[in-house]
């Protein structure tokens, strides 16, 4: 479903992605993991478009097409979805206006019909009484005066409405309580977890993973995938930390 | 041959101002042609309705209720534009306790050339009224507003400026009571370039006057809003909100002044002038002024000028929404601020769907 091959990219003239290659196949989890610094936000960015982030080399094919090549929206309306490490707040634009010009300029782009104001709050209120978020939430400021949790949760929202084929979740799991970190991750498993659909799941803790639980974890590192292995190397860099990584990268 | 005298550019309250254009509009002869459709709001309490073409009241097309033609008592001697005004005009009087009547709404139609018309509000103790003026149309239109509000009486005058082209210049000279209170606010969502002056004065003990819009530009308009809020009383609220919206080589300006004269203590005064940039070629001017010769108040000033955040535009996009929409979108949540003023839902929703019909129309 996602081809990477070779990807290197740069900020501002700052490389940070050197040589990065992963491989997703459909109906799969793959977890991220790696220290801070390394890159992983940059491949979220770098896989929605974000501008300031410029890909030097390599190629990033989406069911077979050019992901490189399409415009942020266009991705979307591809069926990608990036949910954000600090999601951010837009001041006079509740999260409903928000979500409904979103859905129907995806559902416009895909030659689909729009759906109708009526349609479209029950299947917001229907997404957010799942994920704990209230109808007044929803009638809310996107992300104004939401809590670090709150914002996470209201990702979650976002991708339950939005229903992408390949979800690319930076750190989601940040800043939840215990119970918010179950409720997410079963809205994950709940969303996500299909035979044509597949997840892209950065995080740096074990604890998401034994919700949502993983095919393969891959430790990125420097730019690059360094380390690739099945849920086992998740627990094992938990309980040892990148040392070792770090160990094998100057070998 | 016109006999325009017009301020020069060296003149601090004209400097924003481009009036090269009035000259010729002058001299040119209107079309007189009018456009079936007109902009009436539908709403729920239907009052009086006057048209103008010209500067002419169009009676077969208008029904007059409360309001009458007749000679206004102004002054504008004083003002570059409205000295050219004369004096006959629409006056909208009631008397004490006036019984509340619908939406009063006046179109201003321009077919080409210039036209001068006064208006004079007058609310005796306790009487309310809630006017929408809106300006269509590709001449200038010039305007003069004679207000006066007695103890507790309150009015809503909204405006909006849709034109094609041309332009508007509207002069309020306004005295608001003990107690009363007077909102008005401006859309300028049209083509052309517009003046607005205002001078409120608050002359009775805790009055309140709220002057606010929203401006928006595009290709070489110039929008330029000069108002002063002059609190002469003790207990005297004012609030001038203000959003400016600037594209390509557009222009808008707002000075905003707050008077505080002696002996008005407690006077509490807010001034928000907010532009937002959508290209480095446009400009936006703010000058938020205060002046107080009063101990005891509390004046909250600022202006800012900014661009759309970059970060909500690429959140915007990242979830499907393409760039000219997520502007729009955007801009749109800027200006609201500015609009929300507007009392009556059908008219704040009305001028909410003609600033997403500007935004849209890029
Ligand atoms: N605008 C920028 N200009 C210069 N360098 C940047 C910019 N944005 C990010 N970087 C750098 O790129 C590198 C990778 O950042 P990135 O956010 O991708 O890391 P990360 O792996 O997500 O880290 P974390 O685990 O802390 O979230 C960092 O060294 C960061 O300082
Ligand atoms: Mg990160």
């Amino acid at each position: 479903m996602l081809e990477i091959q070779n990807l290197h990219a740069e900020i501002e003239g700052k490389p940070i992605l050197k040589g990065l290659s992963l491989s997703l196949g459909a109906g799969e989890i793959h977890a991220i993991m790696g220290p801070n610094g390394a890159g992983k936000s940059t491949l979220g960015y770098v896989l929605g478009g974000r501008p300031g982030y410029e890909v030097t080399e390599g190629s990033v094919a989406f069911d077979g097409r050019d992901l490189l090549d399409m415009e942020p929206d266009e991705r979307a309306a591809a069926g990608i979805f990036l949910g954000f490490q600090y999601p951010v707040e837009i001041p006079g634009v509740s999260n409903v206006q928000f979500l409904r010009t979103a859905l129907n300029a995806q559902r416009r782009a895909r030659g689909e019909a729009e759906l109708s104001a009526g349609d479209f709050l029950r299947l917001a209120r229907d997404q957010g009484d799942k994920l704990g978020v209230s109808m007044d939430m929803m009638k809310r400021p996107v992300n104004v005066g939401f809590s670090g949790g709150e914002k996470k949760r209201n990702e979650m929202v976002q991708m339950g409405i939005i229903n992408p084929r390949l979800a690319v979740l930076d750190e989601t799991d940040s800043g939840l309580d215990i119970d918010a970190l179950r409720v997410v991750g079963d809205g994950i498993n709940r969303i996500m977890r299909a035979p044509d659909k597949a997840v892209l799941l950065i995080t740096h803790y074990q604890r998401l993973l034994e919700i949502v639980e993983p095919d393969h974890v891959h430790v990125l590192a420097g730019g690059r995938i360094v380390r690739s292995g099945g849920p086992e190397l998740a627990v094992e860099l938990e309980r040892d930390g990148y040392a070792n990584i770090a160990e094998e990268m100057a070998a | 041959m016109s006999l325009l005298e017009l301020p020069s550019a060296r003149d601090e309250n004209w400097r924003w101002s481009d009036l090269s254009a009035l000259p010729a509009i002058l001299d040119r002869q209107p079309s007189g042609t009018v456009p079936e459709a007109l902009p009436w709001i539908e709403c729920t309490r239907e009052g009086p309705r006057l048209l103008f073409v010209d500067g002419k009241l169009a009676a077969e097309r208008s029904n007059l209720g409360t309001v009458e033609i007749g000679m206004v008592d102004a002054d504008p001697a004083d003002h570059a534009l409205a000295k050219q005004i004369g004096r006959e005009g629409w006056r909208l009087r009631l008397a004490q306790d006036h019984a509340p009547q619908g939406l009063v709404q006046i179109i201003h139609v321009s077919t080409g050339a210039a036209d001068h018309l006064p208006a004079q509000i007058e609310l005796d103790v306790d009487a309310q009224a809630s006017v929408v003026e809106t300006y269509v149309g590709e001449g200038w239109i010039n305007r003069l507003a004679q207000i006066r509000l007695f103890k507790g009486a309150r009015l809503m005058l909204s405006r909006r400026l849709l034109g094609a082209g041309g332009y508007v210049s509207i002069t309020d000279r306004a005295s608001v009571g003990e107690g009363a209170s007077l909102t008005v606010t401006t859309l300028a969502a049209g083509g052309g370039d517009t003046r607005l002056d205002g001078r409120i004065v608050l002359a009775g003990l805790g009055a309140f006057a709220e002057a606010g819009g929203a401006l928006l530009g595009r290709t070489k308009q110039r929008h330029d809003a000069n108002l002063v809020i002059r609190h002469e009383q003790p207990s005297g609220m004012s609030r001038q909100v203000w959003r400016s919206v600037a594209d390509q080589q557009a222009t808008c300006s707002v000075a905003a002044r707050v008077e505080v004269a002696r002996g008005a203590q407690k006077t509490d005064g807010v001034q928000s002038l907010k532009g937002l940039l959508l290209a480095r070629t446009a400009s936006i001017n703010a000058k938020p002024e205060l002046e107080i010769f009063a101990d005891d108040v509390k004046c909250a000033h600022g202006a800012t000028v900014g661009e759309l955040d970059r970060n909500a535009l690429f959140y915007l996009a990242s979830r499907g929404v393409p760039q000219p929409e997520a502007q729009a979108l955007l801009t749109q949540a800027f200006v609201t601020d500015a609009i929300e003023r507007i009392g009556e839902e059908a008219v704040r929703e009305a001028f909410h769907a003609n600033a997403v019909t500007w935004l849209g129309a890029a």
